[in-house]
């Protein structure tokens, strides 16, 4: 849940990257920190192991402020996708606004896909998340690869689901701003209602986004 | 283990807990040096965190001021007498530290939470397990108690139906007892009702007497009525009645001696005589297929419960008689082997099959159908006969017959 800084006058929100083992989550992030533009954006810090994976979490924090004063501030988090680290997944995920789940688009890598899924469910409900109204963006990255999942076959399974559903290359860039863009969309949604975006602090959701990304709406 | 009740690890750190393990006094020494003027560090309200005494009084509008970002915000600053860009590089340096500080801080305070969550959870696993193993104690004690009060229910059935088997083999022998003496009885019921008839035609002649009838009619009455036929018929039938009586006597004689089930009293008892009343009691019902032989030897009177031993050659002989599908022999041998007396109980029946032979002082182990025993019957016996002191063993050929042999100790008691 987003924290409102009343001493600093500072809105902190939460977004975290969840999704199996080696999907691009890390990857996604260091890609934002290279391609977005805001006001405000922090070193990424990265915690992994000596082979490149994720030991606790990364972390890229973004932010602006508003001319009313009022500093939004995002973290942006991944997960470590490894099986073992699940009680490190349920601590980066507690108390998020928003997450964006990486899947992997190898055919190989569709049940890794879908136990992180339900890991992710399962987790969520651990932390008093709900993921009928918690904002949530699919993304099916390394579209760039041989041997993957179609885009049909992709829009068909997810069919039934209320989350959209993204296509993306992390490698080069491709869709990961639609991605995050996606997400914002519907954090600006679920958090409005509490903190007056567009009342208090003349942000709508498209100015919203932009300031957060420090580019225009991709649509 | 208490844990402190430590922060989120991904809370908004303070200058003073990202410079928290970061020795200030040097890193203000060093900073002091390489801009070669003191420095102040100040925290995200602009108080001063470290060094606060170190800048001088005056020259406050020489001073300049530069924040410290921390991931987006100032999160304080430092201040001195410097140009800004001597200070910003200096703050270039200080934020590296930070960002490290940073790294090491959320990690471990991350870790901490996870230790704890997996603490608490094995915890709560821990509690479950104790709880289900307290759930399981109890039922296994209860379980423990129900199993000891059903052993008990099954052990006092057993005693019942071992008095009840002592009794069965005396019931069998009583059915037989209650038609032998059925017998006689119905031949002198029949035998009275005759009587009664010849007292009617002795009335007649009576009558005739006192009518002072004459000696012709007398004679003819005499012949009309039979009473010459019924002078012998008489003095038959009343012979025939006492013999049926001395019969029903001897019977019931012998029954007595013999069948005193429960009667404690021991005594110098001749087992040839046990074996000969037992006999008696029991053949008449039996002679149609059995051929029992006796071939009884000198042997002393031994101290012992004699309507015990009754019972144990009843069971055996009955054994032996059921053995027996159509005819045979059943022979009963006594005589002394090294101070002991040796019974020996032979028949010719069907024998026991080898596989049996194992089980059967087993109590409950019966080859008969259900309602015909229970299975006691020998275990009955060797109790009584390891009571005296003595042993019973079996031995058995199917198809050629069995032989039970028993030793006693001889015992005699001065009475």
């Amino acid at each position: 849940m987003a924290i409102y800084d009343e001493d600093t006058n500072r809105l902190t929100i939460k977004l975290v990257y969840y999704g199996p083992a080696m999907s691009g989550k890390t990857t996604n992030l260091m890609r934002l920190h290279d391609m977005l533009n805001p006001d405000l954006k922090g070193e990424m810090m990265m915690m992994e192991t000596s082979n490149d994976r994720t030991l606790f979490f990364d972390l890229l924090p973004l932010g602006f402020s508003t001319p009313s004063g009022l500093l939004v501030k995002f973290k942006v988090y991944t997960v470590p996708g490894q099986v073992i680290h699940d009680s490190t997944r349920k601590a980066v995920l507690s108390r998020s606004d928003g997450v964006v789940f990486v899947a992997d688009s190898q055919l190989s890598q569709s049940i890794n896909n879908g136990q992180s899924f339900e890991n992710l469910d399962a987790n969520a409900g651990r932390v008093g998340l709900d993921l009928d109204t918690l904002p949530l963006v699919i993304q099916y990255n390394k579209r760039d690869l041989d041997n993957i999942i179609s885009e049909t076959d992709v829009l068909e399974r997810w069919q039934q689901a209320p989350w959209p559903v993204t296509f993306s290359n992390a490698l080069d860039g491709t869709g990961i701003i639609e991605t995050l863009q996606s997400l914002l969309a519907q954090v600006f949604d679920a958090l409005d209602p509490e903190f007056q975006f567009s009342a208090l602090h003349g942000l709508n959701q498209e100015s919203f986004i932009q300031q957060s990304c420090g580019c225009a709406v991709i649509h | 283990m208490p844990i402190e009740p430590a922060l989120a690890f991904d809370h908004e750190f303070t200058l003073a807990e990202l410079l928290r393990g970061i020795n200030t006094d040097k890193l203000l020494q060093a900073l002091s040096d390489s801009l070669q003027t003191p420095v102040q560090i100040l925290d995200a309200k602009s108080s001063p965190l470290f060094g606060a005494n170190s800048l001088p009084e005056s020259n406050q509008q020489s001073i300049n001021k530069v924040a410290l970002i921390g991931e987006l915000e100032p999160i304080g600053y430092i201040q001195g007498e410097a140009s800004v860009a001597a200070l910003k590089s200096a703050v270039q340096l200080i934020q590296m530290i930070l960002q490290s500080n940073s790294r090491y801080l959320m990690a471990s305070d991350i870790h901490i939470q996870t230790q704890r969550d997996d603490f608490e959870e094995l915890q709560r696993r821990h509690d479950a397990l104790e709880l289900s193993k307290t759930k399981y104690k109890k039922l296994a004690e209860s379980l423990d108690l129900r199993v000891k009060q059903q052993v008990k229910t099954i052990e006092s059935a057993q005693i019942k139906l071992y008095e009840n088997e002592k009794l069965a083999s005396v019931g069998r022998l009583a059915a037989g007892v209650a038609h032998e003496i059925n017998n006689p009885i119905g031949f002198i019921r029949s035998n009275l009702s005759s009587a009664q008839s010849y007292l009617k035609s002795l009335s007649k002649l009576d009558e005739a007497f006192k009518a002072n009838a004459s000696v012709s009619y007398l004679q003819q009455v005499w012949q009309e009525e039979g009473l010459a036929f019924m002078q012998e018929d008489l003095k038959d039938i009343l012979n025939e009645s006492i013999d049926g009586v001395d019969r029903v006597a001897s019977i019931v004689k012998d029954l007595k001696s013999f069948s005193r089930i429960n009667d404690a009293a021991e005594e110098n008892a001749d087992l040839n005589v046990i074996i000969r009343q037992m006999c008696r009691v029991s053949s008449p019902q039996l002679k149609n297929k059995l051929d029992v032989i006796l071939d009884l030897g000198e042997i002393p009177k031994t101290f012992c419960h004699p309507a015990e031993l009754g019972q144990v050659f009843l069971s055996l002989f009955l054994n032996a008689a059921d053995a027996i599908q159509t005819q045979g022999k059943v022979r009963f041998k006594t005589y002394l082997r090294e101070a002991q007396v040796c019974i020996e109980i032979r028949d010719t029946g069907c024998g026991i099959p080898a596989q049996n032979l194992a089980h059967i002082f087993d109590p409950f182990f019966t080859t008969k159908e259900v309602g015909q025993g229970v299975g006691l019957g020998l275990t009955v016996c060797l109790n009584a006969i390891k009571a005296h002191g003595g042993s019973l063993e079996l031995k058995s050929k199917e198809g050629t017959g069995t032989l039970v042999t028993i030793l006693l100790p001889i015992r005699h008691k001065n009475q």
